[in-house]
């Protein structure tokens, strides 16, 4: 999550590409950056993520 | 770890988040808190872990821990003094929906931090777009009242007034929300106080280890409960009938996934986030699978952060699970959040048969209204629940008018309500043959109906089940299905809210005016049924009939009795 430089206010919200849960500020060292891009808490849910997608295949989104 | 210690500082804590709920109760100036009792009491370890609460309301339970973990990221430890007081309702920074008020309190002890007494609350009135902030047709979350991210509400014991003008500025009774807030307040107070007792009784190493031990031993219980289920891949989907700007279902579909002891509830496939106010916050996500995991574990597991670190949820950015900002999500937390519980105990009902429960009617009404008194020349505003009827069972019929699974809270008496507000109640009533057929038959729900005494009253509702029915399990039936009807004064004519006032939806709605004379009926759904009807047993066909659940037509007719 992005504060503004006077933080009072938030300028983006960021969340896990998995799981969804805010990445706050102090989280981001702890937080893995893949190749296309997207955010993840944590080594689980990269993993995670990947086998989901292996087994469902390419359908991960509803209507 | 010593099992003596930990039950009776278990058993302490718990007793002090009771004492400050009642204390919430007997102070607060809204039937929201004095009679239904839509609030919970907690207390909190310093890094924000939730180490006893109270039975209150289990929304709050389950969705208290990441508020408390959010706070701790905003407000570091060391910027936090004793007898400060932090408020927070941000659904987008860890909260559940914007009515639910969080407030803070650091217990010092020898002037460090151990902990927090914790106090959520339903406010009645937050602003917005509509009296009683259940805004059935919100594009944004800025219709739905004044967000309110971690702020010191008081200072070291000096209430921050500058903060105090600023929230009762933006609502229609500062009077009540003042009350309101002093009593989540005044219990804040209170947990800080019995903490600190506790702590010079035993002294603060003993308390912190215990309340690690605490957290340690919820955890193995619930592992040893998650290790009976069977491993495997379990699935279900329901949906949210529309979310009142668009005439169209929204899935919440679950994977429940059990390995050893661990349990990871993947909702993957869930809708995208509506347009409409019907989206959860992640904290409800949580809290909503926390608390279906909960009702079908051993009840006697110490209700803390520990017992939920078996249990991890998935819920995708931007999906009817997890909202992304701006979109609104007031009705996330009491229509989805059943909705979302319901779906991880259909999908683990094949392997946990005995502890399974068909749908119950999955909304508290959220019937909500506001307007100039009469009598008084008082703006008034209320946030009414309404109860529904719960599923059938493996063992039992399912209860009948009761709060739907999130909310454990009562309906205002009759009384209270009329003398409160102006409305006189018509009739209240079970509705015979609401109630699906089953081994176990699903609990009824029933018929409310009110008459507008006011020159006007401007109502507002978030609710569902107008349109889909409580599903059914094991070959019980689906329930009953709920409505809210209108009939204007002269009139002979009941109308849902589509044919009465054009709205999209007749179950999610904003801002009709009610004259005098005018009549609302209130329909709550019933349960849906457990296992096949022909197993019924006989005589509970007939005490259904004599007690007037079931007609004698309906019984031959569903059960051939």
């Amino acid at each position: 999550m992005r504060f503004s430089g006077n933080g009072l206010y938030i300028e983006e919200y960021v969340k896990c590409a998995n799981c969804g849960v805010l990445i706050y500020q102090v989280d981001l060292a702890n937080a893995v950056q893949v190749a296309d891009g997207g955010l993840f808490c944590s080594q689980w849910c990269i993993d995670w993520a990947q086998a989901r997608d292996k087994r469902r295949g390419s359908q991960t989104e509803g209507p | 770890m010593d099992p003596v210690m930990m039950k009776i500082l278990d058993s302490t804590m718990v007793s002090v988040c009771r004492e400050m709920g009642i204390t919430l109760m007997q102070t607060s100036y809204s039937t929201i808190f004095n009679e239904a009792l839509d609030f919970t009491c907690a207390i909190a370890n310093r890094d924000g872990d939730m180490v006893a609460c109270a039975e209150f309301c289990p929304a709050q339970i389950g969705g208290m821990p990441l508020m408390a973990k959010s706070v701790v990221k905003e407000i570091p430890l060391s910027d936090i003094d004793e007898g400060d007081v932090i408020l927070h309702n941000d659904p987008y920074r860890g909260g559940l929906h914007t009515p639910e008020h969080t407030f803070f309190k650091p217990i010092f002890i020898a002037g460090e931090i151990h902990g927090f007494a914790v106090s959520i609350g339903h406010i009645a009135e937050v602003g917005g777009m509509v009296p009683g902030g259940f805004c059935g047709e919100a594009t944004e979350i800025f219709h739905e009242g004044l967000r309110i991210p971690p702020v010191k509400i008081v200072r070291q014991g000096v209430h921050n007034d500058d903060v105090w003008r600023l929230l009762l500025a933006n609502v229609r009774t500062p009077r009540y929300n003042y009350g309101d807030l002093r009593a989540l307040i005044s219990a804040v107070d209170l947990g800080e106080r019995r903490m600190q007792d506790i702590y010079a009784k035993y002294g603060a190493d003993l308390v912190d280890q215990t309340c690690g031990d605490l957290m340690d031993y919820s955890e193995r219980r619930m592992r040893a409960e998650i290790s009976e289920i069977p491993d495997g891949i379990y699935g279900f989907e329901d949906v949210v009938e529309d979310d009142g700007i668009e005439d169209r279902q929204y899935k919440i579909a679950v994977e429940v996934h059990k390995t050893g002891d661990d349990i990871v509830a993947d909702f993957t496939g869930s809708a995208k986030q509506a347009k409409g106010p019907i989206n959860a916050t992640l904290g409800v996500t949580l809290s909503a699978t926390y608390n279906a995991l909960l009702h079908m574990t051993d009840p006697s597991i110490p209700k803390n952060s520990g017992c939920f670190r078996p249990i991890r949820v998935v819920a995708p950015a931007g999906t009817v699970v997890n909202v992304d900002f701006p979109a609104p999500e007031v009705g996330g937390n009491t229509e989805t959040h059943p909705r979302i519980a319901g779906t991880v105990i259909g999908a683990l009902s094949d392997v946990m048969p005995h502890l399974a429960m068909a749908a119950e009617g999955c909304t508290h009404g959220n019937f909500v209204f506001g307007g100039v008194h009469a009598d008084t020349k008082e703006f008034f505003a209320c946030y009414d629940i309404e109860v529904v009827g719960w599923g059938g069972r493996s063992f039992a019929d399912g209860n009948d008018a009761c709060d739907s699974i999130n909310g454990n809270c009562r309906v205002t008496p009759v009384e209270v309500f009329e003398a409160r507000y102006p409305w006189r109640v018509e009739d209240w009533e079970f509705d015979e043959d609401s109630a699906s057929a089953g081994e176990f038959r699903g609990g009824v729900g029933y018929t409310k109906t009110l008459t507008c005494l006011n020159d006007e009253i401007v109502i507002s509702q978030m609710t569902d089940r107008h349109k889909t029915e409580p599903w059914g399990l094991k070959g019980g039936l689906p329930g009953g299905k709920g409505a809210t009807l209108f009939m204007r004064s002269g009139s002979t004519e009941w109308l849902t809210a589509s044919q009465a006032y054009n709205k999209t939806s007749p179950s999610k709605y904003s801002n009709i005016a009610i004259r005098k004379g005018d009549r609302v009926r209130l329909v709550m759904p019933a349960g849906g049924g457990y296992g096949n009807p022909e197993e019924r047993d006989g005589s509970a066909v007939a005490d259904d009939v004599a007690e007037g659940y079931v007609s004698a037509e309906a019984a031959r007719k569903t059960y051939g009795r």
